[in-house]
């Protein structure tokens, strides 16, 4: 049976979400940009992991994040110590991250552009389990990873002045297709140093938000069964929680 | 203190405090109920939850509740690009919502520090030139949508 079929499902789930869905599930079994397909399901699943992790449990109780506290992290991947550190991190905890410790991270297994693809992984995997949690379904059964080699495609047109890492200022001849120039909200700009971050970005955020011409209307609800009052209220309540200023 | 959320008048208070305030919007204390739940890895709570999945199903419809699960997913996803990247409010967006971050206590979060705070000018011109801003944004952003 192909992944996110919700064949039994109580609720109608609409035909966009599972393609979407089916799409990211596809794009994360492959070769990334800076990972393996097989480094790319590890993180998935370290996302997974990282829920039900008690140093990450006593971390975020505690008054700083970089507290010594003892323990390890619940992994079941061969993942290195920090990247599994980092995929926990960013899952439990992310609103307490700094530039300093980001900086600390990079270094022989972790440079910049594996950061920016790690939190592409992390985020992919976590909006779609979050979809199944609050729907009370169990998560989908994460990809058999496929072979091949990382692009290892780097854009051109970053800038280093806005962010913690990399973004693109100007589109080049290959990234014409991110966004219309000359300019787009940091947030979308944030993963470009990982274009096809920021295309697999664009298709779940138009299933699970509202197409990309409705963002700017206030008045426009995509056609959701919720208004637009309804999901803007979600969305701040999501960020309320999760200590997100931006 | 309440503000225009989407054309509708919301308690602010509500997005902050969460489903034990009333919001102004339309089932907004089962929508945030839905949001904490869901977001809450520290507890067995399926059974909780499946009652407010319940309710939402009898106050609005089944679509709704997917639709709103839809946004708690989306948004889950959000808040960790901005926060691991470490990128700032927009230069428009921070000046016209200095006032409501203020209300909301925003400033709070440890990632407040990455957005230059208004001075007295920016917040005035923020203030003042709200409907033109915002407007500028939507052009801008329309336009984007259009030449996509």
């Amino acid at each position: 049976m192909q992944p996110f079929a919700y064949s039994n499902s109580p609720y109608p789930i609409r035909s966009d979400l599972s393609e979407a869905y089916r799409h990211a599930w596809t794009k994360l079994a492959a070769p990334g940009t800076w990972w393996s397909g097989g480094a790319r399901v590890a993180i998935a699943q370290e996302v997974r992991n990282a829920r039900d992790c008690e140093l990450c449990r006593a971390r975020k109780a505690a008054l700083s994040p970089f507290a010594p506290i003892e323990g390890a992290h619940n992994s079941t991947t061969g993942l290195a110590p920090e990247v599994i550190d980092v995929v926990h991190r960013l899952t439990t905890d992310p609103s307490r991250l700094t530039e300093p410790w980001l900086q600390e991270q990079l270094g022989s297994e972790l440079s910049v552009g594996r950061y920016v693809e790690i939190i592409s992984v992390v985020v992919t995997t976590l909006c779609i389990d979050s979809f199944h949690r609050a729907l009370g379904f169990e998560l989908e059964p994460l990809p058999e990873a496929l072979p091949g080699e990382p692009s290892r495609h780097t854009p051109t047109g970053l800038e280093e002045k806005t962010a913690w890492v990399p973004m693109i200022e100007t589109l080049g001849e290959t990234e014409q297709d991110l966004w219309p120039q000359p300019r787009m909200a940091n947030v979308i700009r944030a993963m470009s140093l990982v274009p096809d971050a920021v295309r697999l970005l664009k298709v779940l955020s138009a299933a699970q938000y509202v197409p990309m011409q409705d963002v700017p209307n206030a008045a426009a609800d995509g056609g959701r069964a919720i208004s637009r009052a309804q999901i803007e209220f979600i969305a701040a309540r999501v960020s309320a929680i999760n200590d997100c200023f931006y | 203190m309440n503000s225009q959320l989407a054309g509708e008048t919301t308690n602010l208070d509500a997005i902050r405090e969460g489903s034990g305030v009333t919001s102004g919007v339309p089932d907004g204390e089962l929508l945030s109920r839905l949001v904490e739940l869901t977001l809450d890895d520290s507890a067995d709570n399926a059974d909780e939850l499946a009652g407010v999945r319940d309710a939402i199903v009898a106050a609005m419809d089944a679509p709704a509740l997917v639709d709103a699960a839809a946004v708690i997913g989306n948004f889950q996803r959000m808040v960790r690009i901005a926060d691991g990247t470490g990128i700032p409010l927009d230069k428009q967006v921070a000046m016209i919502s200095a006032d409501v971050r203020d209300e909301l206590r925003l400033n709070e979060f440890g990632s407040a520090n990455l957005t230059p705070a208004p001075g007295p000018i920016g917040r005035f011109l923020g203030r003042h030139l709200r409907p033109l801003l915002i407007k500028g944004i939507q052009m801008g952003r329309t336009q984007a949508a259009a030449d996509d």
